[in-house]
């Protein structure tokens, strides 16, 4: 079936292990469906580097090999968080990496695909965290530490951004509007989909005097999956499972 | 009064719009316009309810309309027989799904477990027995679902009799 599937922001970890049961069954029960699978970031909460395999890294591998196994195409984009998966990760799980932005074909209509951190651009301490993270000799030093001290790293991070997070206010923390754009502009689209704000919504905006659409994708939880199917038809949001398939609930 | 046509035989629902107005509205009007016809009862579950009027055989989704809000805090009860909007965990999600319930279900009433429980507007008045043969057709898992009837039960056709 013609069909694209896009989600983003799962934020996988070993201590959400309801979650991963979640997205293995949406792999195993929905996107197998479908033609294609895009991860628009941040599958994982942290991902200190494609050596790991311990929970929830092995348990995924293994469930999207089984899905690109099964002929779906898996299009996989880096997040704040997992900005350091790479090509072994793809090649064990057969998943493509994406760059971000990602201008794609969808069925006939420019798309253009982002994490959607870029967007952030009021933030400007974020930014300049992001452009020291993504260096390659920044990355190459971490990488060549041990896994249980990357973890400690890792861990370390995520605490002291937590606490930056905590003081800044909502407005810095969403997507800045000339950012969007200009990004927009810059790559003929007139529609865009990432992740990154945990804020779902379909945005309508005039484009130089065109209709555009920004669809922001939401972030799951432990009982649900939101995510949007794009068919030649066009694009709907949708949850995972399918409501009215478990309720009323049996006792 | 609603005919729901099966291969199983004819189910008649009588509809409270006195005490359920938005919900009977909302399911006459995906009545007339045709949406039950075709549909399956995807949820069948012996001992507890038949659920439809959401996917076509195959487990294929239908787009519906806005959700409704709950009416579930009418005093009308789920006893066997009882028709209810199915819906998500959310309590104001029913759009186009019901159920029959095939036993007395005092869980599902107002306030239920979550605090709102699912919302009771009519109830089987003829073809009980009908209700009575598709609980007890063999189920499994398909397309990822749990209690799918293995053989399709389809509603023909929904219609409205006054």
């Amino acid at each position: 079936m013609a069909e694209s599937l896009f989600i983003s922001d799962l934020h996988l970890s070993a201590e959400r292990p309801t979650a991963l049961r979640l997205f293995l069954r949406f792999l195993r029960e929905r996107a197998v469906q479908a033609e294609r699978l895009y991860i628009l970031g941040d599958l994982f909460d942290a991902w200190i580097g494609d050596d790991d395999r311990e929970t929830p890294a092995a348990e995924v591998i293994a469930g999207l090999r089984e899905l690109t196994d099964a002929g779906v195409g898996v299009l996989l984009q880096r997040g704040n968080r997992d900005f350091l998966l790479g090509r072994r990760f793809c090649h064990a799980t057969g998943c493509c990496l994406l760059t971000d932005p990602a201008r794609i074909d969808l069925y006939g209509a420019p798309t253009l695909l982002m994490h959607g951190d870029l967007l952030c651009s009021d933030d400007h301490d974020y930014q300049r965290v992001r452009r020291r993270l993504r260096n390659p000799f920044v990355q190459w030093l971490f990488l060549c530490k041990s896994l249980d001290r990357r973890r400690a790293m890792a861990a370390d991070y995520r605490r002291r951004s937590g606490e930056a997070m905590a003081t800044k206010s909502a407005d810095l923390m969403d997507v800045n509007d000339h950012t969007v754009r200009d990004y927009m502009l810059r790559h003929t689209v007139a529609r865009l989909i990432h992740g990154h704000t945990h804020r779902p919504a379909v945005h309508r905006l005039d484009l130089d005097g065109l209709t555009a659409k920004r669809i922001v994708l939401g972030d799951w939880d432990d009982t649900t999956a939101p995510y949007l199917e794009a068919s030649p038809t066009g694009c709907t949001p949708s949850s995972f499972p399918a409501p009215g398939t478990l309720y009323p609930p049996a006792l | 009064m609603v005919t729901l046509k099966t291969a199983y035989g004819d189910i008649v629902l009588e509809l409270d719009a006195e005490h359920a107005p938005k919900t009977v509205e909302n399911f006459l009007d995906y009545v007339r316009e045709g949406f039950y016809d075709g549909t399956v009862f995807h949820r069948v579950i012996k001992g507890f309810m038949i659920q439809g009027g959401g996917f076509r055989p195959g487990m294929i989704p239908k787009q519906t309309r806005d959700a409704i809000e709950n009416e579930a805090k009418n005093g009308l009860k789920n006893t066997a027989g009882a028709v209810a909007m199915a819906r998500t965990m959310q309590p104001h999600s029913a759009t186009a799904q019901f159920f029959i319930n095939v036993s007395d279900n005092a869980f599902l009433d107002h306030p239920g477990q979550d605090g709102w429980g699912y919302c009771v507007f009519g109830r089987v008045v003829e073809g009980m027995e009908v209700v009575d043969r598709i609980k007890t057709v063999a189920t499994g898992s398909r397309h990822g679902h749990q209690d799918v009837p293995v053989d399709d039960v389809v509603i023909e056709q929904a219609v409205i009799n006054d």
